[in-house]
């Protein structure tokens, strides 16, 4: 086995958010980047990947577990990565040029000397002819050229690239990431080892050697898929498809099991079912798609139909699950009779229908007994979250609460005063 | 760059006018040096004929900007202190506030006394002394302002500079300086304003029942108000503008323009700034494109001759670093790079690591050179022990503080006491009435100025300049005016107060109105929405949060400014409106200072207390409810 040049042994790391709030958003992450590779990170928001980046790069300091080079420990950024950033980070008060010479201000060198490693740079990039321009000057993806020629500038033998290509327009990002690839595949860098973040899976398929695919709640790596298609890849080869297909697969079991690891609400005594943090019109937008299109769909054409994040799309399929509008054998969505009827009635219809669904759930039952215990029905918002970090000890306890209350005004459930912070019960819809 | 020399007109007008101004600011540096050092002369009789006046703004202008050079050092090391030590903040920037709400009479008779004394036989103690209480009235606002922008400066950019291992100083000169340029340069216009408000407490002052006066045009306002001399009051009134008018031209417009450069987006606004008439003067000189010539060719042949030795030499290696080699980290790291290595590659790796910038040989410099390298090479060690240091240090300096303050205003009577907060009700009413009236009429021209880009053009010279003028020199004419409607000193002072606060109320409603989206005002427009629903649904409400900064900065400016509106000394007498600014006048004056430091104390009390709890909450407000 080759000697890994850097390594993430056991690592842990715990947000602490306002008012000591604690949010684990790793758990035991391990992780060895090897020579000559590119690693693609992979998994939906807030499983922790570029917490993890950070981690490797010495930005963040774990909270538990090691960065290696060798075996050996370091403080401060590592001296072994650069770093490529999705909002490009460039200094717009300096040129092209300064920007990327700005990395050899720590070391001592000549001038002529600096002059001809940025050239070289900049040629490998393709960016000649910019070199006096200021990034306002520059479209998206030429930024992003002098953020990467500024990453290979500094020689280092890892470059982390943190979702690269996101803020680009979709032909750009096709281009610069070709671009990319042919520049590691041409081996002319000092650069030998690229960690890539992403959510885009067939990015991963195309550039990857391995993807980690993480998970969420903590944060943690779920699967490791090895991927030896030679470069370069093609996205129509039989091959590449069914990667991608198994790529698809392993995040659809992360976020929606077969096997329900969830009881559904009116049975269960001591599961809570958490409410996922999306909003009330992109469900519904969700079934009334879903609903166009006879009634079913499988979950990556949706994706690609809805041009949305895949983790994003799930998040939804799961709430629309949650409320037993849809159902989810193997990858398909299939709406339920219940979610036709929600679909097709006028919003009095779909909001009596989300009522009754809502008090079907177990989190809005304990908020709706609590609130009725209060004084006028009405708690401040500070003091329910206090018993929603007791519910769901290991949730967001604010993204959980205020998606309730998003949910339960629709409901007409619960309202909510955004100025003074007081939840209250919904009582006009008991007294008509 | 190469500049294309013209042959024929060897000069041009710029040129002549560039050999005065140099010409001139020889004679005038030589000038200020030989008072500064000449024999001391507190007690200098003012001469009050107009002639006078260009040395005197001279000695003035000289003043305000050695005390501005002073708040700007200040503000760079204090706010990156507090912003960057975590421990520091929470002493620092209370501590801040406190400062920023003593008036200057608080700095005065331990800044006269002690510096007198180090310099007993030269004026320099007392100018020194003039120009510090300058830079108290001008240092604040300037050092919130930097360390605001150091703690909101972009997330990824200062990841990105970590990733480069840049260090503590390339980090400061590449990007926290640049992001704060924008910031601290209309904070440096502010501040600048306000150290001209204080000009004539600060050049002549009674101490100890001694009467001082330095050379400069806030003295020569200060006896001309005395003696209650119109033509000079007019004459000084017109070397304070032309001096406005000049540093405006030639320091601020020039600064605006270039910081430009460091704004994070491209906006629209201040496009008054595209093209200072000093930097075209610049441009057209031929003298400097001479220069700049004749230095290029200078560089050129330096280059040609160093490559040449190199040629002959035989080598371009580097030489390896002695520090590193040792480093098992570093070996390794340049194991890698070198490994491999980078084919096609002409140049060497690059193996020298940060530290290394430092380490250009071990013996060859001189002991400076030697000590700067270890300075520079163990600067984060010093931080972290500063860090740690400054706690125990803050709290022995508070106890230390604490009990000399103490000894001093143990004496005070209950009935003392009384009198001081009395003294500060009286000046809290006027504070708040001051406010009160600058909103009255700010609110519905700034709204009217700032809603037409055309308008906002126009006037926003108009009202810097405007608002640069200190105010107290124009207080004989409103008290005229006053008096001539009835209104006592009492109530007149309020007034005073409000023509030196109103332009903070004025600039907030201007950019709050200024910011009012198009779209919103178009949909108002197509609703037919009558004036009055414009003003309360749109026009207020956006503006508030702007407003909440005015109210604050106006507030501040006026509990200040009740030092200068409560005591004047106007025609050869002495005006007096009871409250706390009268007596702090009156205590330095008779040298009692344990009553000035109950003043003081009790003003600071009640500013802080008032900015945390009211002004926040204010502010809090609209933050939240109106953005």
């Amino acid at each position: 086995m080759e000697k890994s040049i850097l390594e993430l042994r056991g690592v842990d790391h715990v947000f602490t958010m306002g008012m000591g709030q604690k949010m684990k958003v790793l758990s035991d992450v391990n992780v060895s980047l090897y020579q000559d590779e590119i690693v693609a990170i992979l998994g939906p928001s807030g499983s922790g990947k570029s917490t993890c980046l950070r981690i490797l790069a010495g930005l963040l300091r774990p909270t538990d577990g090691q960065v290696l080079i060798q075996g050996e420990t370091f403080g401060g950024p590592n001296p072994l990565v650069s770093m490529v950033f999705q909002s490009f980070a460039l200094l717009p008060w300096l040129t092209v040029f300064e920007n990327i010479v700005l990395a050899l201000e720590p070391f001592d060198l000549s001038r002529n000397d600096e002059r001809s490693r940025v050239r070289r740079v900049i040629d490998l990039v393709g960016l000649e002819g910019f070199e006096e321009a200021y990034p306002k000057e520059l479209s998206g993806g030429m930024k992003q050229r002098v953020g990467i020629a500024r990453a290979l500038v500094m020689e280092r033998p890892v470059m982390c690239l943190d979702e690269p290509f996101t803020s680009l327009d979709v032909l750009t990002a096709e281009t610069l990431r070709a671009e990319v690839l042919k520049l590691w595949l041409s081996k002319k860098t000092a650069t030998k080892t690229l960690v890539l973040i992403t959510h885009n899976i067939s990015e991963a398929a195309l550039l990857a050697k391995r993807i980690l695919v993480m998970g969420t709640n903590p944060g943690h790596i779920r699967v490791t898929i090895k991927n030896d298609l030679p470069y370069p890849r093609d996205e129509k080869t039989l091959g590449f498809k069914n990667l991608v297909d198994r790529i698809h697969d392993v995040i659809t079991q992360a976020i929606i099991p077969d096997q329900p690891e969830w009881v559904p609400p009116a049975a269960a005594g001591g599961v809570i079912e958490t409410v996922p943090p999306v909003a009330v019109p992109e469900v519904i937008g969700l079934l009334e798609f879903i609903a166009g299109r006879g009634g079913q769909a499988d979950v990556f054409g949706l994706t690609q139909m809805l041009g949305k994040d895949f983790g994003h799309v799930l998040f939804l399929v799961k709430t629309a699950e949650l409320f037993d509008f849809v159902d989810t054998p193997k990858n398909h969505i299939v709406l339920t009779d219940f979610g036709k009827r929600f679909i097709e009635g006028d919003v009095n219809v779909r909001k009596r229908i989300l009522h009754e669904v809502l008090r079907g759930l177990r989190l809005a039952q304990l908020l709706e007994q609590r609130l009725r215990d209060a004084e006028n029905y009405t708690l401040s918002f500070d003091s329910v979250i206090e018993g929603v970090k007791e519910w769901l000890p290991n949730e967001n306890a604010e993204a959980v609460l205020d998606a309730l209350i998003q949910w339960g005004r629709y409901g007409e459930l619960f309202g909510y005063n955004g100025d003074t912070k007081m939840i209250y019960l919904d009582v006009g819809q008991e007294n008509a | 760059m190469y500049n294309y020399i013209p042959l024929k007109s060897r000069f041009s007008w710029a040129d002549v006018v560039m050999l005065a101004c140099v010409g001139g600011l020889i004679y005038a540096v030589i000038g200020v040096a030989q008072h500064w050092t000449g024999k001391f002369q507190p007690t200098l009789a003012i001469d009050l004929s107009p002639w006078a006046l260009p040395r005197y703004s001279f000695f003035s202008l000289t003043r305000a900007l050695v005390g501005y050079t002073i708040s700007l050092a200040f503000t760079v090391v204090y706010g990156y202190v507090a912003a960057k030590l975590r421990r520091s903040e929470a002493v620092l920037i209370p501590f801040l506030d406190i400062l920023q709400s003593i008036p200057v009479f608080g700095f005065l008779p331990g800044l006269v006394i002690g510096l007198m004394s180090l310099f007993p036989n030269s004026n320099l103690g007392l100018e020194i002394a003039c120009v510090v209480m300058l830079a108290t009235g001008q240092a604040w606002n300037m050092t919130f302002s930097f360390y605001h922008s150091l703690k909101g400066v972009p997330k990824d950019l200062v990841e990105a500079t970590s990733v480069m291992r840049l260090n503590w100083f390339q980090r400061l000169l590449r990007l926290e300086l640049p992001f704060s340029a924008v910031g601290l340069a209309w904070n440096s216009l502010m501040s600048m304003a306000g150290g001209w408000f204080f000009l004539t407490v600060c050049e002549s002052f009674t101490l100890e029942d001694r009467q001082f006066h330095l050379p400069g045009i806030g003295s020569y306002m200060a006896v001309a108000i005395e003696r209650g001399n119109h033509a000079a009051m007019f004459y000084g009134i017109v070397a304070m503008c032309a001096v406005i008018v000049f540093v405006d031209f030639v320091i601020w417009r020039p600064v605006l323009a270039w910081v430009q450069k460091f704004q994070m987006e491209e906006t629209e606004s201040h496009e008054a700034y595209r093209l200072p008439f000093v930097m075209s003067l610049l441009s057209e000189s031929r003298l400097l494109s001479r220069m700049r010539a004749w230095r290029s060719r200078r560089r050129r042949e330096r280059k040609l001759k160093r490559a040449m030795k190199r040629f002959r030499k035989g080598s371009r290696k580097p030489a390896p670093s002695s520090l590193l080699r040792g480093d098992p980290l570093f070996a390794l790291a340049s194991s890698h790079l070198a490994g491999e290595g980078t084919l096609s590659d002409p140049l060497q790796p690059l193996e020298l690591q940060k530290e290394d910038a430092f380490d250009g040989g071990e013996e060859d410099g001189g002991k400076f050179v030697r000590l700067g390298r270890y300075l520079r090479r163990h600067a984060d060690d010093f931080i972290e022990l500063g860090a740690k240091l400054l706690p125990p240090v803050a709290v022995l300096l508070t106890l230390w503080g604490g009990t000399r303050v103490w000894e001093l205003i143990r004496t005070l009577t209950l009935e003392d006491w009384k009198q001081i907060w009395r003294g500060v009700g009286f000046t809290g009413v006027r504070v708040f009435g001051a406010v009160a009236l600058s909103s009255l009429w700010t609110i519905p021209f700034g709204v009217y100025v700032g809603l037409s880009p055309r308008l906002t053009r126009l006037f926003q010279p108009i009202v810097q300049i405007a608002a640069s003028f200190p105010a107290p020199m124009l207080y004989p004419l409103v008290l005229t005016v006053m008096f001539k409607f009835g209104i006592g000193i009492r109530w007149g002072s309020m007034f005073l107060m409000f023509f030196g606060v109103q332009w903070y109320v004025l600039f907030n409603v201007l950019a709050g109105a200024s910011s009012i989206p198009r779209d919103l005002k178009d949909g108002f427009a197509m609703m037919g929405a009558g004036t009055l629903a414009r003003w309360k649904r749109l026009y207020l409400p956006s503006i508030f949060p702007y407003l909440g900064t005015g109210w604050v900065t106006a507030a501040g400016g006026a509990w200040n400014a009740c030092i200068v509106a409560e005591y004047i000394q106007y025609n050869r007498e002495t005006l007096i409106a009871p409250g706390i600014g009268a007596m702090i006048c009156r205590t330095t004056a008779a040298a009692d200072f344990p009553r000035l430091a109950g003043c003081i104390i009790a003003m600071v009390i009640v500013v802080v207390v008032l900015n945390r709890t009211l002004w926040h909450r204010i502010c809090e407000l609209g933050e939240t409810r109106f953005r």
